[in-house]
């Protein structure tokens, strides 16, 4: 090291913050540089009298106290994280209720669906009780009558035979439900006509239990993606056991 | 509407910071004071500073760097006041010719302690353009070393070195060793 270098580091080495490696180059450069020794005896000198002669600033007395006066109203302010809370619980409240609001507006919705689904089937049955409406195709085997489906819908209805259970299959006809052809497969049950409509549920599959309008009972489920439909004016019971064999016969 | 980690501190919290820090009170006034220069100003300063340490407490480590931590936001606390009400001189770096001869210590070298000498080194120190008077105030008064002011400061160490032996050949600006 050079005077020059020495007197870059000087004060770091003064101050004791130099790096040991370079300590010792300066030790060395200051034992064989009278003039180098000097100056860092002046810097340590004039060190220690700063030291010895701090200009420090005192706090004033009352300081203290207004410091925890202000740190008591932080912590105070801070402490009530519920009012903190809030507006976030404003929030969750307010999208709950818009939730619920969906929820009860999809109900109704569905259950205006479901009205006009059951008066469109109370209406499809009774006309298909006037004369020469029943049947499009009569026929007492089922396989006969799915062919007959055949080409005239979009879907294959699955037709069941109950003859042992002691529903007659009559045979079927084309008719409409919420808007579209659907099969319509008439059964006789001790000479009251069942007509049991099937369509592809899609995405609005129905499903509701035994009950009457209108003199006829009907309910309606879904299975296997067909949505089924059955109406007659049969008592409720009966309506049920027809509902359970058909169940247990479809795919 | 507050946020951040404040809204977790407890008065317990409050307590354990008091007992941590109001020991550095008169460290913090003494370096206010000699960024901002002025006493009221200076106590809004500190006060600021442990408002603001107090909602940064829970990512304060702990340990012996409490004072260096604190220290460090009191200089940010100052360095806002000085932003907000008006840089005089504060941001202007330190020109060598044109600040070249306001300092002069006549026969600093001998050791002894005097309110004389106290009074002395206080002037020149407030002649000292803040860059240069912060690093004296921090390594001389508060005894920060030379890695505790590069992380206050934001600076290399090199730079604390440089700037430190700079500040003190302002201060020592006499006959001997003069430029």
């Amino acid at each position: 090291m050079d005077c020059n270098e020495v007197n870059r580091f000087l004060d770091a080495y003064v101050d004791g913050e130099i790096e040991l490696t370079r300590q010792v180059d300066v030790e060395a450069h200051l034992a064989s540089c009278s003039e180098c020794e000097r100056a860092v005896e002046a810097a340590t000198k004039f060190r220690r009298s700063i030291k010895m002669n701090k200009p420090v600033y005192k706090a004033p007395p009352e300081l203290e106290a207004e410091v925890r006066a202000a740190l008591r109203k932080v912590s105070k302010s801070e402490i009530r994280w519920i009012a903190e809370l809030r507006r976030p619980l404003l929030y969750a409240a307010a999208i709950l209720i818009v939730c619920l609001l969906c929820i009860a507006v999809w109900i109704a919705t569905s259950k205006n669906q479901e009205r006009a689904l059951i008066a469109q089937a109370i209406s499809n049955h009774s006309h298909s009780l006037l004369a020469d409406h029943l049947l499009d195709f009569a026929a007492a085997d089922r396989h006969l009558l799915k062919t007959w489906f055949t080409g005239k819908l979009d879907y294959f209805p699955p037709v069941a035979d109950l003859s042992e259970a002691g529903y007659k299959l009559v045979g079927g006809r084309l008719d409409m439900l919420e808007n579209r052809p659907v099969a319509a497969i008439v059964y006789s049950h001790q000479d009251h006509v069942i007509n049991e409509f099937v369509w592809p549920a899609g995405r609005r599959t129905i499903d509701f239990d035994v009950q009457a309008h209108q003199g006829y009972s009907m309910c309606g489920w879904n299975k296997s993606g067909f949505n089924y439909l059955i109406i007659s004016d049969l008592s409720q019971e009966n309506i049920e056991t027809f509902e359970d064999q058909i169940r247990e016969r479809t795919e | 509407m507050r946020q951040g980690p404040a809204d977790r501190l407890t008065e317990d919290d409050r307590r354990r910071f008091e007992e941590l820090f109001l020991r550095h009170l008169d460290a913090a006034y003494n370096l206010a004071r000699w960024i901002v220069r002025h006493d009221q100003d200076a106590r809004d300063v500190v006060q600021n500073a442990y408002v603001r340490a107090f909602k940064g407490f829970q990512r304060f480590s702990g340990g012996d760097k409490s004072r260096a931590w604190f220290l460090t936001i009191v200089r940010n606390a100052a360095y806002d006041w000085i932003k907000k009400h008006g840089p005089e001189e504060k941001f202007i770096p330190y020109d060598e010719e044109k600040h070249g001869d306001i300092i002069s210590i006549k026969k600093f070298n001998d050791e002894f302690a005097s309110e004389e000498r106290r009074q002395q080194l206080k002037h020149a120190l407030e002649r000292l353009p803040l860059e240069l008077r912060e690093v004296i105030i921090l390594f001389e008064l508060e005894c920060l070393t030379y890695k505790e002011l590069a992380v206050a400061l934001e600076i290399p160490i090199g730079t604390v070195m440089s700037r430190l032996s700079r500040a003190r050949r302002r201060l020592r600006k006499d006959e001997e060793y003069g430029t």
